[in-house]
């Protein structure tokens, strides 16, 4: 086979796997719109799915937004106060620590949490064979172990990223005493002031299409996994590079829509 | 019950079987395991809450019911790894048992408790939960009939 048409069939390849991953994607989105998706079976996997994706994990979540929040508010401000731009406080919380790095923090904590498992449990599922159990019973794939777990996933980051959100406005109180000497009032008047609704409405964009596609590439992923259990490493190293692609694509996105 | 002479003929007679009952055929057999990651009382119920709508506490309280008739309400918390191989094959007939008008097939039952004599203690068992199922066949290997006894006769 000759160069060009090993790059034909390359790039062949590669728009027809993304053509296959449009249409799955589709027919869940779809599929989640549906109110008969959501029987009393798939409800059980929503509320287990929100519980474990967005419940379980809140200590250690608030720990390390607590942490994490306030080393970033605290560099930020005095590099602020440094360049003598105090001024533009309000408009670098909301902007860049509210609408950019809540978001992104928190899809990348549930990723690394929820994602791999996800999608180790589908590829465990099918090698084990029980995804053919489930078809058997004639119980829709999609609609037992997708959507609830989609539904889930966006809850989950939409909810974890709002409480980032206030954990990092909390420790900017306390940073904003320190490093500037304004008062509660004035710090809340500030944010109040720089709040700017299309960037909120940006945002919850942002985190429920994270949550979206966080938890559908590593199911479907998961799904393309043989009956031999080696398949396994493979799908799931496979599944979390697309997810990390997935959401550097949909954080450049928000960044195209916010500065238009 | 039917008996076969192969493994092809057996598994292309169970495929026929699935297709010609779409709605209604309920398969226990090795080749469809139970959930690992669910308890065995939810899988058992996963049937009534997914295609009747069930409520979770009603499906619950009726499998660890069932459970108890057939002596095994010990396993309802159980997950499919840590059954044994006779619990493993009770809970799928269970589960089974769930579909609406259910054709139960049992596929190569032996396969699934390799250590039992005969198939009597199975029988007693289709006898306790026959109200839940329309009907039962089983499939299996045509040298396996004497463990059958009177089923074969």
């Amino acid at each position: 086979m000759d160069i060009p048409e090993q790059v034909g069939n390359y790039i062949s390849g590669r728009i027809q796997a993304l053509a296959r991953m449009i249409s799955f994607t589709v027919k869940v989105f779809r599929r989640i719109l549906t109110p008969a998706t959501y029987n009393s079976a798939t409800r059980t996997v929503l509320i287990n799915q929100i519980y474990f994706t967005s419940v379980q994990i809140l200590p250690a979540f608030l720990l390390v937004s607590a942490i994490v929040g306030s080393l970033f508010i605290g560099v930020v401000f005095q590099v602020l106060k440094d360049l003598g731009l105090v001024s533009l406080l309000g408009n670098v919380l909301m902007g860049l620590m509210v609408t950019e790095l809540s978001p992104f923090f928190t899809v990348l904590l549930i990723t690394l949490r929820s994602g791999a498992a996800i999608n180790a449990e589908m590829a465990a599922m099918q090698v084990n064979r029980e995804i053919k159990a489930l078809e058997a019973f004639r119980i829709d794939i999609i609609d037992y172990l997708l959507a609830p777990r989609v539904v889930g996933g966006v809850i989950s980051v939409v909810l974890l990223s709002f409480l980032f959100s206030i954990v990092l406005m909390a420790s900017g109180i306390l940073f904003s005493r320190i490093i500037f000497g304004i008062s509660a009032d004035v710090y809340v008047n500030i944010l109040l002031n720089s709040t700017n609704f299309s960037d909120i409405v940006v945002a919850l964009l942002k985190c429920a299409s994270f949550g979206f596609f966080i938890t559908l590439i590593p199911i479907y992923y998961g799904l393309q996994a043989t009956h031999e259990p080696t398949s396994i490493p493979i799908v799931v190293s496979r599944g979390m590079v697309k997810v990390f692609a997935a959401i550097l694509v949909i954080e450049v996105l928000s960044l195209l829509i916010r500065l238009q | 019950m039917t008996l076969f002479t192969g493994e092809e003929a057996l598994d292309k007679a169970l495929r026929r079987f699935m297709r010609a009952r779409p709605r209604h055929a309920a398969p226990v057999s090795a080749a469809m395991p139970l959930i690992s990651n669910q308890e065995a009382w939810l899988n058992i119920a996963l049937i009534k809450q997914y295609h009747e709508n069930m409520r979770v506490e009603e499906s619950r309280k009726m499998v660890l019911g069932l459970l108890r008739d057939i002596g095994l309400e010990k396993i309802a918390e159980k997950r499919n790894p840590a059954l044994g191989e006779e619990e493993r094959f009770y809970a799928m007939l269970l589960r089974a048992a769930m579909v609406e008008k259910a054709a139960i097939v049992i596929d190569r039952p032996f396969k699934m408790l390799p250590h039992l004599k005969n198939f009597s203690a199975v029988m007693t068992v289709l006898k306790t939960i026959d109200g839940l199922y329309a009907s039962c066949d089983i499939y299996d290997y045509d040298w396996m009939k004497d463990k059958y006894g009177a089923l074969c006769r």
